[in-house]
């Protein structure tokens, strides 16, 4: 932690660190031995499910020990009483607060949801409520955005209704605020595809989402052109079959030809200011190219050679995979 | 005599007894020492010999006195006056009307030029109290990094006071106020800059939050202004470039030297998102004068002993006595430093006050919270040169502060409005702000207009139709129905020998610059009451506190010999140290989590809003 003084340890409270550890490694074990005796021996009671508690407090990690506990929950279920699912969720919020990234923690979160007995849309509606929360803290923790994934899928199950549009304008709540977020990106993607896929909308309704989405690239790529998570979806998005198939082809083409014109400025601009130009730049333009051969779209002058070659440049670490581009 | 009437004190604020919960060690309620010549009666007679004298409570004189005093040192901190804080202090419409008159019977030392105009609205049985209000001669504003706020952790005297956090920073241009864009969430979603803009205003940020490590960018402009600087090298946009300069920067004027600015350019978004989306913090119930005081109790903690009301009558450098008005003595072995506000009768040495700052105070019948964002009350507002109808050369700034501040009762606020223009020239500017401050404020919130059902009709076939006459009539009559009531006025000039914006120069207390300066500290001149001792820096019109840890430090170390261990404090604390007090052989085992609790080292600033949300951020210095 900044600004905490380190503390500096005399040899003296060294050594008696040091016995308190191999206290406490002993103890740990002792614990671990004991539950995993009555793992072997099966025994699935509450004091074994309290043991279990004991090793996730001290090692929320030990998974083998997860396993055991819902082995344990499934045996007890008929004789539980009501508030015992809610404390087993009260149970993983805990750990999950102390470390917000471990798999197995919200592996048996979602397990738990999904065994709650009467469960109705209500608890879902809650989890997706704590996700925004989480979400709101950490916009990047890419376990918060798989998660909530998952909610929604048993939400739109339960609901029997999709959530696309609504996701779709959360996603878009979530890069506003921070254009470098690969993970809200990358939920782009999923969702446009989705309301492509499940013709949630009209034709109209996807043109005009589309042609909005064009603008809001352009407004991404030229407020931090830096920004890996913005070039690659804008990569998706030009490459992506579903834009082709909304757009007329002139349309189409004249979106590359924007994004061209707008890319190049870009890269002029850093060379002038930096002395270097932008090898996300280069990399683009080559997309755009090629996708303008593929229609057919006649090119006055081509350019891919020239950026390959800058790149290899820019970027030697590839140079071998621009080299095999070059070739081809 | 003490003062009879003043606001009530920090510590009078807190309940004063201590809570001892169950098996805890901890003090659940933190008692907030009291201080003499407040809740303690002022000691009958001082020490006869102290290490260090200290003359005035000011901002820079009380971080000093905490800092000797946790060192070790032992110190007399004395004020002329019959409160703390001397030129940083926090007083009451009746304390201004002391301190108003005083100034005028130049009785105050580097202060001049003070007017007052005071309402009916004030005064014992009258709609509001005196000391209803707490008024800052300081006014200033924390930024979330800085060393201040570092000192005040470290020190823990923020646990003394309460902190609210300001975002809103307005900028003043066409008449108009408007808010910044200063992060990058501001750029992406703002609907009127230009992709260019964008990317330049971008360009910048990045730039400038590492600008020390990127001198091929700046050098070549090094002694050029920041705004040719921007112009030149980002192509930004008159406005842009003021936003930044005047607003993120709080820079004075358009020649700001480029590395100046870049620095307090970079002080405000460093600032931004340490504890929330704000950049700085301001002290509720009063600002410098509850921090200085703040340092004053720490010290009284430390063993500094205290006395207002304590004037210095003369010092003699060789006998090492220093004599007060009231006969008393005291041997100082170390230094004496004294604000130049206390200086004693026959002074010689207070260095050359060639700055100026002139400021207004004005007391306010409106809330302002529309000025306001939620669950904030204050705001700042800076009008860069040239937006004011009197062509202001100088910006002016100005900090609003609401009720919800502590320092004003419900349905009024305090102007602060400041500017380094001197003379008649700053009359004017401040006026002028003032006044585009109040049409502001009547057009934000006033209702006259929206609801005039008689200028326009729809006709039968659904079209509006505009009734000319009236509306001609409407424009004529338009007299806002309310103005904006003051219950009190203030302005004044103060005179400080700290250039604008520029740190305290530590060349003004050096001993050895005997040749440059004539009012070098070493010279003896005999008849001189002052002869040895070291003076403070007034402030300047800085609005943050940059300058005062500086200050303190240069002269901690005159004193000290080294700054190392400035406020190298340790707490005897009953922390839960992961080493045990004593393991006991015998096996008793003081079963611990095998993951550690950071918990102790996690600070609560006491940042809240109006209505004490919970405050979700940690602190990282």
């Amino acid at each position: 932690m900044h600004g905490v003084k380190r503390k500096q340890y005399s040899r003296e409270i060294l050594k008696q660190k040091h016995l308190q550890d191999q206290l406490k490694i002993k103890t740990y074990k002792e614990l671990v031995d004991k539950t995993l005796d009555t793992r072997d021996n099966k025994i699935f009671t509450s004091e074994s499910l309290g043991l279990t508690s004991k090793v996730l407090e001290l090692n929320p990690e030990f998974n083998t020990v997860w396993n055991y506990r819902r082995d344990i929950i499934l045996h007890l279920r008929d004789t539980a009483p009501t508030e015992f699912w809610e404390n087993e969720l009260q149970f993983t919020m805990e750990k999950l607060r102390r470390f917000p990234k471990v798999y197995w923690i919200w592996n048996h979160r979602i397990w738990v949801l999904n065994n709650f007995p009467h469960a109705t849309t209500k608890i879902w509606m809650v989890e997706l409520a704590i996700v925004d929360k989480l979400l709101s803290m950490d916009a990047r923790n890419y376990h918060g955005w798989h998660y909530r994934r998952l909610i929604i899928k048993k939400l739109e199950t339960l609901t029997d209704k999709s959530m696309n549009t609504e996701e779709l304008a959360y996603v878009t709540t979530i890069i506003n605020k921070n254009i470098s977020n690969y993970s809200a990106w990358h939920q782009r993607v999923q969702l446009i595809t989705n309301l492509f896929e499940e013709h949630e909308l009209k034709k109209e309704e996807m043109k005009k989402m589309v042609l909005e989405e064009i603008l809001y690239i352009t407004n991404a790529i030229y407020t931090d052109a830096d920004d890996q998570s913005v070039w690659f979806y804008t990569k998706w998005f030009l490459e992506n079959e579903i834009v082709r198939l909304i757009l007329t082809g002139d349309e189409y083409i004249k979106m590359l030809e924007d994004m061209n014109n707008n890319i190049v400025l870009i890269n002029n601009d850093d060379l002038e200011f930096s002395g270097t130009e932008n090898s996300w730049c280069l990399k683009i333009l080559i997309v755009i190219e090629d996708a303008l051969k593929s229609t057919g779209h006649a090119v006055e002058e081509e350019h891919t050679k020239e950026y390959l070659k800058k790149l290899i440049e820019l970027d030697p670490q590839r140079t071998k995979r621009y080299l095999h581009l070059l070739s081809k | 005599m003490l003062s009879p009437e003043r606001r009530t004190s920090m510590a009078e604020r807190r309940p004063s007894f201590a809570n001892f919960s169950g098996n805890s060690n901890h003090i659940d309620t933190l008692m907030v020492p009291h201080l003499a010549g407040i809740e303690d009666p002022l000691p009958e007679t001082t020490p006869e010999k102290v290490d260090v004298l200290i003359a005035g409570t000011g901002l820079v004189e009380s971080v000093l006195a905490a800092a000797l005093a946790w060192q070790g040192s032992t110190v007399l901190h004395v004020d002329c006056n019959d409160y703390y804080g001397d030129s940083a202090a926090t007083l009451t419409v009746d304390q201004i009307k002391n301190w108003v008159n005083r100034v005028n019977n130049n009785d105050i030392i580097s202060y001049n030029n003070a007017k007052l105009y005071l309402s009916k609205s004030i005064g014992p049985s009258c709609k509001y109290a005196s000391r209803d209000f707490g008024i800052d001669l300081s006014p200033k504003i924390l930024f979330a990094k800085s060393d201040l706020l570092s000192i005040l952790v470290k020190s823990r005297v923020h646990q003394y006071l309460e902190f609210q956090s300001l975002s809103t920073f307005h900028t003043y241009e066409n008449d108009s106020f408007e808010k910044l864009t200063n992060t990058k969430q501001d750029i992406f979603t703002d609907q009127n800059l230009s992709l260019m803009t964008k990317r330049n205003l971008m360009k910048f940020l990045k730039f400038v939050l590492n600008w020390e490590e990127m001198p091929e960018i700046w050098q070549p402009y090094a002694d050029k202004s920041i705004t040719q600087f921007l112009f030149d090298k980002f192509k930004l946009d008159k406005p842009q470039v003021f936003e930044l300069v005047f607003s993120i920067g709080l820079c004075c004027s358009i020649d700001t030297k480029v590395p100046l600015a870049l620095h307090r350019i970079r002080r405000y978004l460093i600032s931004y998102d340490v504890y929330g989306p704000f950049p700085v913090l301001y002290s509720k119930y009063g600002g410098a004068g509850e921090v200085s005081q703040g340092f004053c109790r720490s010290a009284a903690v430390a063993g500094a002993t205290y006395k207002l009301n304590e004037k210095l009558y003369s010092y003699n450098p060789t006998t090492q006595v220093a004599t007060f008005t009231d006969g008393s003595k005291v041997t100082v072995t170390e230094k004496i430093i004294m604000s130049p506000t206390q200086a004693p009768e026959g002074n010689q040495h207070i260095p050359d006050q060639k700055y100026e700052a002139n400021r207004m105070v004005c007391l306010v019948e409106k809330d302002c919270k529309e000025w306001f964002s939620e669950d904030e009350s204050a705001a700042v507002v800076v009008f860069p040169p040239g937006s004011l109808k009197s062509g202001n050369k100088h910006v002016v700034q100005t900090l609003i502060l609401g009720a919800g501040s502590e320092c004003c009762p419900q349905g009024t606020s305090i102007w602060y409005l400041s500017t380094t223009e001197s003379g008649v020239r700053a009359e004017m500017d401040l006026d002028a702000a003032l006044e585009a401050l109040e049409i502001s404020i009547v057009r934000e919130s006033s209702n006259d207009i929206t609801e005039n059902n008689d200028i326009v009709k729809i006709s039968e076939d659904g079209r509006p139709i505009v009734n000319s006459v009236r509306l001609g009539q409407s424009f004529k009559e338009y007299i806002p129905r309310e103005s904006v009531q003051h219950l009190m006025k203030l302005s004044y000039t103060q005179y400080t020998s700290t250039p604008p914006f520029d740190v305290v120069n530590p060349a003004l207390f050096d001993n050895d610059e005997l040749n440059n300066r004539a009012n070098s500290v070493n010279k003896f001149i005999p008849n001189a009451s002052d002869n040895g001792i070291i003076y403070t820096a007034m402030p300047s019109s800085e609005i943050s506190y940059d300058e005062v840890v500086t200050a303190a430090k240069v002269l901690y170390e005159k004193i000290v010999g080294s700054d190392d261990d400035f406020f190298d404090v340790d707490f005897e604390d009953e922390d839960n140290d992961t080493v045990p007090q004593g393991a006991s052989v015998n096996g008793a085992i003081s079963y611990e989590n095998a993951i550690d609790d950071d918990d102790d080292d996690d600070v609560d600033m006491g940042i809240r809003g109006d209505d004490s949300n919970e405050f979700v951020g940690q602190m990282e210095i």
